[in-house]
């Protein structure tokens, strides 16, 4: 698959603070691929500078071999972006949102109302089309906003923290949507979250990002299998003590040996996150 | 192209026909009642730079009104940044800060010239007789102009809502007042006259006013609007290709 974008030694600094302290990856056309990261790691950060939103204090953004601040137009036509909070205009309607976002991308006028259309079909929204988003729920506005940032149909979509703040159930048809925009349109997704469960489930790849790093990057399979398959918890009094073993019969022969209450489960990327950081991800 | 200019105004202005209504009426409002306190009140009796003070306001007047919702776009701007997040919008899509700025200021001049209209409707229904040379038309569009570059300018360079307000009260408000709106800046003592030399108003309402009561235009004055004018437009543009989201 052609490689859409290049990162390279991208750094952001504020005032005093390193936001993002040197980060590279590449992402290919059709390829999910997750940002998992506690609050303040960076991720917002990096999404802004590669959306241009935020200039880097150093390194290199490349769409399709080409620099993007140098070709800030033209590459931004590969970029769909779904910002951490909202930003729809609640004075306006649906419908109108949509028909903004079709102005400003250049959509010819003919096409416009059709992919309108289709839009809010596939967002479920089609009986909101004329209502005012300020009487939206949190849920519908997601949802408005992720299909908007496909109207000019990109080849990258960014989701950042797309199900924060929304309930279990919502979370789960939100997925589904994702998930659906990443298989039938086949368009490559950058996904931001901090949680576990959304990276493990959604994403080919994750990059572990701590402090504006990467520490770590691959499928969640291959990040569980760098540290071990199964987990061993320990319970002390004031804190739980894990080990980390690639077979179970490992794990079941150390666990023979324990004195205190012992259990043994699978690893999951936050097992992986605490081995890499020494903390949690979600505190 | 121009997608930035077009998507821009289709939001301002779908925004603005929701509203129009109640913003209509409170264009409309502060202009009659200065009309009605001060027109009414001094009446004939009162003349200033040779003309019957309410001839001589009026003019003052559509400058005033005009800069109050040119310049006025700052608020919008400003809600439309730091609550809806709209901005960010236009910054990620395939436009440029050009397009952005100009959009913004183009409903600026769409809002003061709707004043401007307003009150050509007041003067004729207080009597009032103005001429409507070319001349008019040029220096409404270049003030207009000047002071919706300079609301847009203002709106990207502050960090919040509140600091808008504190510009408005220190700024413009005394500008409104001082630089001949109500009565000849001629009259001011040196000081302040030193200061309003020193104002854009003072030179769109004096070359305004001259065009609309058969007075001769300094072309130096019409020089000065423009150069205002290019400046603050430089202003409002570097401001937005500075703003970070
Ligand atoms: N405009 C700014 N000025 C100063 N510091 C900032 C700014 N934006 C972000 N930061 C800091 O940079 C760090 C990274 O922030 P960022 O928003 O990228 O994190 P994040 O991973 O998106 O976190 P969250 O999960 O909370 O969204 C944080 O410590 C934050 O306080
Ligand atoms: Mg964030």
């Amino acid at each position: 698959m052609r490689e859409i974008l290049q990162v390279k030694g991208l750094v952001k600094n504020f005032s005093k603070k390193t936001a993002v302290a040197g980060v590279d990856f590449t992402i290919s056309e059709g390829e999910f691929v997750g940002l998992l990261g506690p609050n303040g790691a960076g991720k917002t950060t990096t999404i802004k500078m590669l959306t241009g939103l935020l200039k880097p204090t150093e390194g290199e953004v490349i769409y399709y071999g080409r620099d993007f601040f140098r070709h800030a137009r033209e590459s931004k036509r590969f970029i769909g972006v779904v910002h951490q909070y909202s930003n729809l205009d609640r004075d306006l309607t649906a419908y109108e949102n949509l028909y903004l976002h079709c102005i400003l991308h250049g959509i010819p006028k003919i096409e416009r109302d059709s992919k309108i259309k289709e839009a809010l079909e596939f967002a479920g929204l089609t009986e909101y089309e004329d209502k005012e988003v300020k009487t939206f729920s949190g849920g519908m506005k997601r949802r408005l906003i992720i299909v908007r940032a496909l109207l000019h149909e990109p080849k990258i979509l960014y989701l950042d923290e797309p199900t924060v703040g929304l309930d279990p159930q919502i979370r789960r048809s939100l997925w589904d949507l994702i998930v659906k925009i990443n298989q039938i349109k086949s368009m490559a997704i950058l996904l931001t979250t901090h949680y576990i469960e959304e990276a493990e489930r959604l994403c080919q790849r994750v990059m572990i990002i701590n402090k504006g790093r990467i520490i770590s990057s691959g499928s969640p399979e291959q990040l569980k299998k760098g540290v071990g398959r199964y987990v061993l918890e320990i319970f002390y009094d004031d804190h739980i003590e894990e080990r980390f073993f690639s077979t179970r019969d490992e794990a079941l022969e150390e666990l023979r040996k324990c004195t205190l209450s012992c259990r043994i489960r699978e690893i999951t990327l936050e097992d992986v996150f605490l081995k890499l950081t020494g903390r949690r991800i979600n505190v | 192209m121009f997608n930035g200019i077009k998507g821009v105004l289709y939001r301002e202005l779908n925004v603005y026909r929701k509203r129009a209504g109640k913003q209509l009426l409170a264009t409309s409002l502060s202009p009659l009642l200065f009309l009605i306190a001060f027109g009414w009140g001094f009446g004939d009796r009162v003349m200033a730079e040779g003309l019957p003070y309410i001839t001589f306001l009026i003019p003052g007047l559509i400058t005033m009104s005009s800069l109050n919702q040119s310049y006025g776009i700052a608020q919008e701007i400003n809600i439309t940044r730091f609550y809806f997040h709209l901005f960010d919008e236009y910054l990620i899509a395939p436009v440029t800060h050009i397009e952005i700025v100009l959009g913004e200021i183009l409903y600026g001049m769409f809002k003061g010239l709707l004043s401007t209209l307003l009150i050509f409707i007041y003067a004729t229904l207080f009597k009032v007789q103005l001429i409507l040379s070319p001349l008019f038309f040029i220096a409404i569009l270049i003030h207009t102009f000047l002071f919706a570059s300079l609301g847009t300018t203002m709106a990207m360079v502050v960090r919040d809502h509140g600091s808008q307000a504190t510009v408005n009260t220190f700024v413009i408000t005394p500008m409104v007042f001082l630089c001949g709106t109500f009565f000849s800046v001629d009259k001011l003592p040196y000081l302040f006259k030193s200061i309003v030399y020193l104002l854009p108003l003072t030179y769109s309402t004096k070359v305004i006013r001259a065009s609309l009561t058969g007075g001769t235009v300094n072309p130096l004055y019409l020089s000065l609007m423009i150069i205002f004018a290019g400046l603050f437009f430089f202003s409002a543009y570097l401001a937005v290709k500075k703003v970070e989201a």
